[in-house]
């Protein structure tokens, strides 16, 4: 930049906005984490890893399928709005869907289209919360205990997502109620 | 030190006279002090950006025993301890090169690792492209707020990286976002590269972007296929035949040849392509994939295909102007065979020997061109052409084995003989 006038407005204005962008991605998931309300999701992990953010879980969900009256309305990549209750055993389902945004409530999810499967009138949806971020050392393990509590069978993998406005934060996962965290380090000592 | 016994001795000798003698010592001084910059330039930009890289892996960790407030509040700090040093280079060495980009450098790496990490505290989902854009928007004002050109060249990776996820990748980690938007981010960058070249044309940095835009539009030119893959071949050749015309503009000059990046890739890609389709498969089904004119008109590749064609044609034509059909380059119109040809190739099955033919005479007139020249990398370019050429048509030609052997020998015969007579001559000449 050649003229030293405006050199330094737009320095200042770089920089602002180069900490109001993360700042405000730190500010809308804590007001989720802090006012959002807690679900608990059926899971099924496994350990690959990112670049840039290092080694995480992927996370797979079992309640993913909504019935729709018409499938062709839906279609891959389609905006759905969810609503969440507990089921008797305290996870979370699908309670209602919309294309608009619910009206009344600010306890709602933002969630995609996966795909339509037209014979059985269902859309398959993808959560917007589909990785844990693990310590680099922890992620081998924890992938180990997680397959471990699969073979027990009577084990139940979840995890804890806080939901506010449509945005959503992934909390932990669990085996069992023990944060998978928790859990690689006792498998690892056992 | 022998600097200084040679120009004592010429001194002394009565060659020079002092005033001569203090002018060579002054100007070696002056060159040293020049190169002693540069290495402080190019360690510097290497630093900042390895440790940028660094804090990305420390930070790629993900510590588990840091609370969370910590972790957000380590993701800040090489953020904006990297704001106060291009702050402090603008307030203080403002005119220094190195401490500006190597500040920079480390910012926009800073800013990357921010991001991510945050990213990682939050759990965000698994996409790198929406990533990628923040942290290239976040970024591209640092090239013009500090003239920087590092940065610059990490930002047109950074867009390039970011189309290839958007448009060659995978969609399981949810919808991509737009690839097109790369066209839009690469302009922002053009007017850095544009007064670059302006100021400082045959500098470093100059070849650098060269290298780097050329293969981000090589690598990106893909991202806007739908449908139509072969009219993709049209928009292809016409990107070399483009970048190989641009590069012969007085701007892209200069005696380097390594420097050329527009004409090695331009002239490289062209004959790659050739080569690919002097096999019939793509022209055998051509009629067939181009009998819907609505379909093949409805879908952008048509378009990008004629743009391209018509920017090249601009410049073929203002080649020609200024050399004339004898001293055109080889390499030049072959974008516009092409085009002739593939529309050609549709109603008629001759594709494939008019790109025999055309890889005939561009390899033999660059071997003419190198032999005018006395070169010998051109010279061998032009038989490797010939050679390449001859290999293919080993596999699929329906040639007896003894006249593809004749061919062979005739071929390496006269890779031997050019480059044998080329070192006679070249010898020749200086010993004369």
């Amino acid at each position: 930049m050649r003229n030293p006038k405006l050199l330094w407005p737009a320095f200042v204005l770089v920089i602002l906005a180069q900490l109001l962008v993360p700042g405000k991605m730190v500010w809308d998931k804590e007001m989720v984490r802090i006012a959002g309300t807690e679900y608990k999701f059926r899971t099924a992990p496994f350990d690959p890893r990112d670049p840039f953010r290092g080694k995480y879980i992927d996370l797979s969900y079992t309640d993913t399928a909504i019935e729709v009256e018409n499938t062709w309305l839906w279609g891959p990549d389609d905006v759905v709005y969810l609503e969440f209750s507990t089921d008797p055993d305290g996870f979370a389902q699908i309670e209602s869907y919309s294309k608009t945004i619910p009206t009344g409530t600010r306890d709602y999810l933002l969630a995609h289209v996966e795909y339509v499967r037209g014979r059985d009138s269902i859309v398959e949806i993808r959560y917007p919360f589909d990785r844990l971020y693990l310590e680099e050392s922890k992620a081998e393990a924890a992938e180990m205990a997680y397959r471990s509590a699969l073979q027990n069978g009577d084990q139940t993998t979840y995890a804890r997502v806080a939901i506010r406005d449509g945005d959503a934060v992934l909390q932990d996962v669990f085996i069992d109620d023990v944060s998978i965290r928790e859990a690689a380090a006792n498998w690892v000592e056992d | 030190m022998s600097l200084q016994k040679n120009v004592s001795e010429l001194l002394e000798a009565g060659v020079i006279d002092r005033e001569t003698a203090d002018q060579i010592q002054a100007y070696f001084q002056a060159k040293k002090a020049k190169s002693g910059n540069r290495l402080f330039l190019v360690f510097g930009i290497l630093g900042a950006i390895l440790v940028g890289l660094g804090l990305i892996l420390v930070i790629a960790h993900n510590w588990d025993e840091l609370p969370k407030v910590a972790k957000t509040l380590l993701a800040f700090l090489p953020l904006v301890l990297g704001q106060g040093l291009c702050g402090y280079t603008l307030l203080k060495r403002k005119d220094s090169v190195a401490w500006r980009e190597s500040t920079t450098a480390f910012l926009f790496l800073a800013v990357g690792a921010c991001i991510s990490l945050i990213s990682q505290i939050y759990n965000f989902p698994g996409r790198v492209d929406s990533f990628l854009l923040t942290w290239m928007l976040l970024g591209l004002p640092l090239v013009y707020a500090m003239r920087s050109s590092v940065t610059s060249l990490m930002y047109v990776i950074g867009i390039s990286w970011y189309a290839c996820e958007s448009g060659y990748g995978s969609n399981w980690n949810g919808a991509l976002l737009e690839p097109n938007y790369y066209w839009g981010l690469l302009l922002l960058v053009l007017p850095h590269y544009g007064q670059l070249v302006r100021r400082h044309p045959g500098s470093n940095f100059v070849t650098a972007h060269n290298w780097l835009i050329a293969l981000s539009l090589i690598v990106c030119l893909g991202i806007v296929t739908q449908e139509e893959v072969e009219i993709m071949f049209v928009a292809y050749f016409s990107l070399f035949g483009l970048l190989f015309l641009v590069g012969d503009l007085d701007t892209f000059r200069s005696p380097r040849r390594w420097t050329h990046a527009f004409q090695i890739l331009g002239s490289a890609g062209t004959v790659i392509l050739l080569l690919i389709l002097s096999f019939d498969d793509f022209w055998r089904f051509l009629p067939q994939r181009m009998s819907s004119l609505g379909q093949v008109l409805s879908g952008p590749e048509v378009y990008v295909a004629a743009g391209l064609t018509l920017l090249s044609g601009g410049l073929l034509y203002r080649h020609v102007r200024q050399r004339g059909w004898q001293q055109m380059e080889p390499i030049a119109p072959v974008f516009g065979l092409f085009v002739l040809t593939f529309g050609l190739g549709i109603f008629v099955p001759i594709g494939e020997f008019l790109i025999d033919l055309y890889l005939l005479v561009v390899g033999v007139r660059i071997i003419v061109k190198g032999a005018r020249q006395d070169h010998l990398g051109v010279l061998n370019y032009g038989l490797l052409i010939i050679v390449a050429l001859a290999a293919c048509r080993f596999f699929d030609a329906e040639l007896s084995f003894v006249l593809r052997g004749i061919l062979f020998i005739t071929v390496g015969i006269g890779f031997f003989a050019a480059n044998f007579w080329m070192l006679k001559k070249k010898q020749a000449h200086a010993q004369s």
